[in-house]
């Protein structure tokens, strides 16, 4: 199990979605991914698929639409999983919060690992919580990191 | 014997060698788009962990076509390595192809499905080329033996460079670069999600990653083979071979699939069949003399 | 053992005992029983004659068989016109007349018919014949065990009153003897006999369901045949007027110099090239396709079809190193490469049979034109390949048929889940038309090596190679695209259904791994009757070797090509039936598959929720670029081009004569 352990923490693939966000949290999302900041230094891949996927990262508020798809797409992930809210409104609803199509955060539906807040989170942010989640993998599978 | 060794010991290192170079290709790549890029290790460490996920499948008929995918290029590869028939050889490459494809149907998802699709019109665009080049080398030595290539004193680049130029064009696709990165990609994951591979996860996607790792091993093989003696002057052309093949992927656009059935018909065969028939008149001439 | 003059009965007239008894009981199990007998009687026939070997034979009686033949010949033609003038289909009665009017001037006007009465032997049974008897014998009479049960359902769905269920027997069995009558003739008058009475029982099969279309499909395929009977009356006439002999032991012993004898040779390929359904004249075949699958199965896999082939392959020596065998190379590489390219456009599943069927018969003509020992032996591998593949493949597309009640390509989505014994038959049987370790591709291998004398045509191959795997994958993808379930129920099907099918696909392995075998015990005979010189492949170990022959290699002593049978079905084991077999899935492992996380329930759900959440079926469909590829963008070029070829063909054949005159 050793060297999957380890792998697992090198090769996180992410899954970027987007549930009901103003986009202000999706831009910064696909900034991690520019030059510089380059996640694929850490191995981390932007995946358009959840069959592929490792890390779920979901921005905005989930709404009655969407909540159904994102149940969807988690269901389709292959374990294990981790799911990362960022943004504000996806922990809370944030400024979305009450309006009549919004249910609240993604833990409403699904379970989350890591909450990243900012409104927009700024792409620092998104990194250190991609790999906050890994060293919470890494303390289930007890590796160290 | 001897033959038994150098196949267990190809099945063995292939994938070494294959995974190594796809790691380059990732930290090339990411050079030449300014980024740091990961690790060279990269490309293994996605392999274990693919195999530590658990197993998700959309139908059981897809799986069993991958391992034949699997099965067969390693076949195709040892045809190589013990130096056997090379037109047969490129049957095997496209029977293993069409097993992709067929695992591509094997489900009913309209990504899949569209990326099969596309992965046989590539089949359509490549495989005339890679007969084609069998039968230069017949042309050449008078045999479709491997062995028999590496046997002849005159490098087969010598009189069969406008095949090897085909086959250039060729390794773009079967390599999924750009501009023939149609199929499926290694960057395009929104707008094909990831084509005739969508439906494959965990540890069956870690099995195509590794049939893609003896792909490049077998490609690089073949380009080679244009100097095989010395071996190692067909190496060096065969590594800067990947590395124009990283450069032109990194500076094309995908195009579409007409185009490049066009395009690959248009200068591939063409080349192809100008360099063959370059040989006949060259074989009518010295019949004359 | 039987004494020869039995086995001659048994082959050429048990058929037609046979089929006359089918068709006065009416009884369906008593016909069966019949039918069974025959083909059975058949089967053991054609292996007696293997044993038997080489011989040849005269009737003893042969003044009276003489007048049958004769008399049965102005019948056929007789009610050809009849046909003709009924249906008022001019073509039909064009091609008759220039049949019966030759045909009479020659034997009774010119005197060929004491001529023709002096012919011996009458029939002449060498390997190359054998083989045919073989592949006819077996594949046909499985084809017409198959019959038997299909007709029972076809007339039900078609709710007829009165079966005509005999009538269809009566002829399909009888097809079976003119076959093996035609390629055992040498009387090139009996030759001739044979060949009209396929026609006419073409005719008669296709015609069988009296659609309008049948009918039409039907009058085209006799007049087109027709144009083959008139070539062979007029390479008769030019043969007796060079004072040549009228049989084909005759023409290819060389008697006369071979250049004069070359414009007749050309008409006898040519006559061929129309039954075998060579561009320009593959329409008749196509039109065929309205008749009941079994017909379509026999016409195509070993009969008709196979005596054009036949006819091209016997009379290889008699063009042998001439212009024509580059010609008759470029017609049957021409024909391979254009309809396989057709083949991808096609929407019908049993066209695409048809085009794969017109494509691997050019390729077996290209083979016969590049006439090097190898490229024979390719031509009857691929001669007894092809049936039984092909038997295999339309007796799957008549059970499918009678499964979905479609031909279509589109309909056929998902069989996999319905049908899956069939479905695992029709993938074998698909499987073994392009791909290793099968038959096919071994002789399509071998036709790549050979063809490097004609580079033109070799060019074709490859084009046509690409071509075959794309339509042929396409296909079989559209079975395969099911939604999963698990333990699915199999099938069940008439024993009349599923025994030909499990037979065929045991043909088709077991030729495939015994290759060798049949490569050492059959085939080398027979291309020792065609090609005398050298023999070009060898069996070394557990595969096949190509030795060098050609001028290219001709100082070396290296081996030209290499292919290991054993170990390539040791692959195929591994990479496709192991998984078959073991690769397991539980429930629990069963994702739907990616639909944007907007699918409309579980696995087994092939909705989405569209736009203001209706649910939508997901619809898949192939490529077919009817525009690029489809009949009518291409059929002008591809008509205009193969009618260039033949016209130069016989350019090359009167040139020919005329220098040597
Ligand atoms: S947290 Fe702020 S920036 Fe992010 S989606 Fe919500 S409103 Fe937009």
């Amino acid at each position: 199990m050793g060297i999957i352990a380890t792998s697992r923490l090198k090769s996180p693939w992410i899954m970027h979605f987007d549930n009901s966000s103003c986009n202000g949290c999706d831009i910064e999302v696909l900034a991690c991914l520019t030059p510089l900041y380059d996640i694929e230094r850490f191995g981390i891949v932007n995946m358009g698929n959840p069959k592929h996927t490792d890390v779920l990262v979901v921005t905005g508020p989930v709404n009655r639409r969407t909540a159904r798809v994102l149940k969807n797409l988690y269901d389709q992930i292959a374990d294990p999983k981790m799911v990362i809210a960022v943004g504000t409104c996806s922990i809370s609803g944030g400024v979305f919060h009450n309006c009549y199509n919004v249910l609240g955060g993604v833990d409403k539906v699904i379970p989350v690992d890591v909450y990243i807040p900012g409104c927009a989170a700024r792409p620092e942010a998104i990194i250190d919580g991609v790999v906050m989640a890994l060293q919470k993998l890494a303390k289930l599978q007890g590796v160290a990191l | 014997m001897n033959a038994w060794i150098i196949a267990i010991v190809t099945v063995i290192v292939a994938p070494f060698i294959g995974g190594f170079l796809a790691g380059i290709d990732r930290r090339i790549t990411a050079r030449l788009q300014g980024r740091f890029g990961p690790p060279i290790l990269q490309p293994f460490y996605d392999f274990f962990k693919l195999l530590g996920k658990s197993k998700i499948a959309a139908s059981r008929l897809q799986l069993m076509w991958i391992y034949a995918y699997l099965v067969l290029m390693i076949t195709a590869l040892l045809f190589l390595v013990l130096r056997l028939d090379i037109l047969l050889m490129m049957f095997i490459l496209g029977f293993a192809g069409v097993c992709f494809a067929l695992g591509g149907f094997s489900s009913k998802s309209p990504y899949s499905h569209l990326g099969a699709n596309r992965e046989l019109m590539q089949m359509l665009a490549y495989e005339p080329v890679l007969l084609l080049l069998a039968l230069g080398v017949y042309a050449q030595n008078g045999s479709f033996l491997i062995s028999q290539i590496y046997a002849s004193p005159t490098p087969l680049i010598s009189r069969l460079w406008p095949i090897f130029i085909a086959l250039l064009v060729i390794l773009t696709i079967k390599l999924r670069k750009s501009p023939f990165d149609l199929a499926t990609s290694h960057h395009a994951h929104q707008e094909l999600i990831k084509g005739i591979m969508t439906e494959y996860s965990g540890p069956y996607y870690a099995l195509i990653e590794l049939t893609e790792w003896y792909e490049i091993v077998l490609l690089l093989g073949i380009v080679s083979l244009f100097v095989a003696n010395p071996l190692w002057v067909g190496i060096v052309i065969a590594l800067a071979a990947y590395l124009l093949e990283l450069f032109v992927d990194n500076v094309t656009a995908r195009m579409t699939v007409g185009w490049m059935v066009r395009f690959v018909w248009a200068v591939g065969i063409t080349l192809c069949i100008l360099n063959l028939i370059w040989f006949w008149v060259f074989a009518a001439i010295k019949g004359v003399s | 053992m039987l004494p020869y003059n039995w086995m001659m009965a048994v082959a050429i007239l048990l058929p037609v005992v046979a089929a006359v008894l089918v068709y006065i009981i009416r009884q369906y199990h008593a016909r069966g029983v019949i039918v069974i007998l025959a083909a059975i009687a058949l089967i053991v026939n054609s292996i007696l004659f293997l044993l038997h070997g080489k011989d040849t034979f005269s009737p003893a009686n042969a003044q009276m068989w003489d007048m049958v033949v004769t008399v049965l010949d102005y019948l056929i033609l007789l009610f050809y016109i009849y046909v003709g003038i009924s249906l008022k289909n001019w073509l039909v009665l064009i091609f008759a007349l220039t049949q019966i009017i030759p045909l009479a001037w020659f034997e009774f006007g010119m005197g060929g018919r004491a001529a023709l009465a002096n012919v011996s032997p009458t029939f002449v049974v060498d390997h190359l014949a054998i083989v045919m008897c073989l592949v006819i014998s077996i594949v046909g009479s499985l084809i017409c065990v198959f019959a038997i049960r299909y007709m029972y359902d076809h007339e039900h769905h078609l709710h007829l009153e009165k079966s005509r269920a005999s009538r269809f027997l009566f002829w399909m069995v009888l097809f079976l003897g003119a076959m093996n009558g035609l390629v055992f003739a040498n009387n090139l008058i009996y030759l001739y006999f044979f060949w009209e009475v396929t026609t006419l029982i073409c005719f008669q099969l296709i015609a069988h369901d009296l659609t309008k279309e049948a009918i039409d499909n039907a009058a085209r395929a006799l007049w087109m045949n027709s144009i083959g009977g008139t070539a062979l009356i007029i390479a008769m006439v030019i043969l007796f007027a060079k004072g040549a002999p009228l049989s084909l032991d005759g023409i290819l012993s060389g008697g006369v110099a071979s250049a004069v004898l070359l414009l007749p040779v050309a008409l006898l390929c040519f006559t061929g090239m129309i039954k075998a359904a060579q561009l320009p004249f593959q329409s008749w075949l196509l039109g065929a396709m309205v008749a009941p699958t079994p017909v379509s199965a026999l016409l195509h896999s070993s009969t008709m079809v196979k005596a054009g082939v036949y006819l091209v392959l016997r009379l290889a020596p008699a063009y042998a190193g001439t212009r024509l065998s580059i010609m008759i190379a470029l017609v049957g590489a021409f024909t391979f490469m254009a309809a396989s390219g057709l083949a991808i456009s096609q929407t019908t599943g049993k066209r695409v049979l048809a085009y794969s069927t017109i494509a691997n018969l050019g390729l077996i003509i290209a083979c016969a034109g590049i006439n090097t020992p190898l490229a024979i032996t390719a031509a009857i591998l691929l001669i007894i390949f092809h049936a039984v593949s092909k038997g295999l493949l339309f007796l799957c597309a008549g059970t499918i048929e009678h499964i979905i009640w479609s031909r279509e390509i589109e309909d056929m989505e998902g069989l996999a889940a319905k049908a899956p014994l069939v479905t695992v038959i029709f993938a074998i049987g698909v499987l073994s038309m392009f791909l290793p370790p099968f038959g096919m591709l071994l002789g399509k291998w071998m036709a790549l090596e050979s063809a490097s004398t004609i580079p033109l045509a070799a060019w074709l191959f490859v084009i046509a190679s690409a071509a075959t795997i794309v339509f042929w994958a396409k296909w079989l993808g559209r079975f395969l695209q099911v939604l999963p379930k698990l333990g699915a129920k199999i099938e069940s099907l008439s024993l009349s259904y599923t025994v030909p099918l499990w037979l065929l696909v045991l043909g088709i392995f077991g030729v495939g791994i015994g290759v060798a075998s049949v490569y050492t015990g059959l085939v080398q005979n027979a291309v020792a009757d065609v090609v005398t010189s050298g023999q070009a492949l060898a069996v070394q170990g557990w595969g096949l070797t190509v030795n060098g022959y050609s001028a290219v290699s001709s100082t070396a002593n290296f081996a030209v090509g290499n292919y290991p049978v054993w170990p390539l079905f040791i692959v195929f084991a591994i990479a496709v039936l192991i998984p078959f077999i073991f690769v397991a899935i539980k429930p629990g492992e069963l994702r739907p598959v990616y639909l944007c996380g907007e699918q409309a329930g579980g696995t087994d759900t092939d909705e989405w929720y569209s736009t203001a959440d209706v649910k939508t079926k997901v619809q898949l469909g192939g490529y077919y670029f009817q525009g690029v590829l489809g009949e009518a963008a291409l059929n002008p070029w591809t008509y205009t081009l193969s009618i260039v070829l033949m016209v130069i063909m016989f350019a090359v054949a009167l040139l020919a004569m005329g220098g040597a005159l």
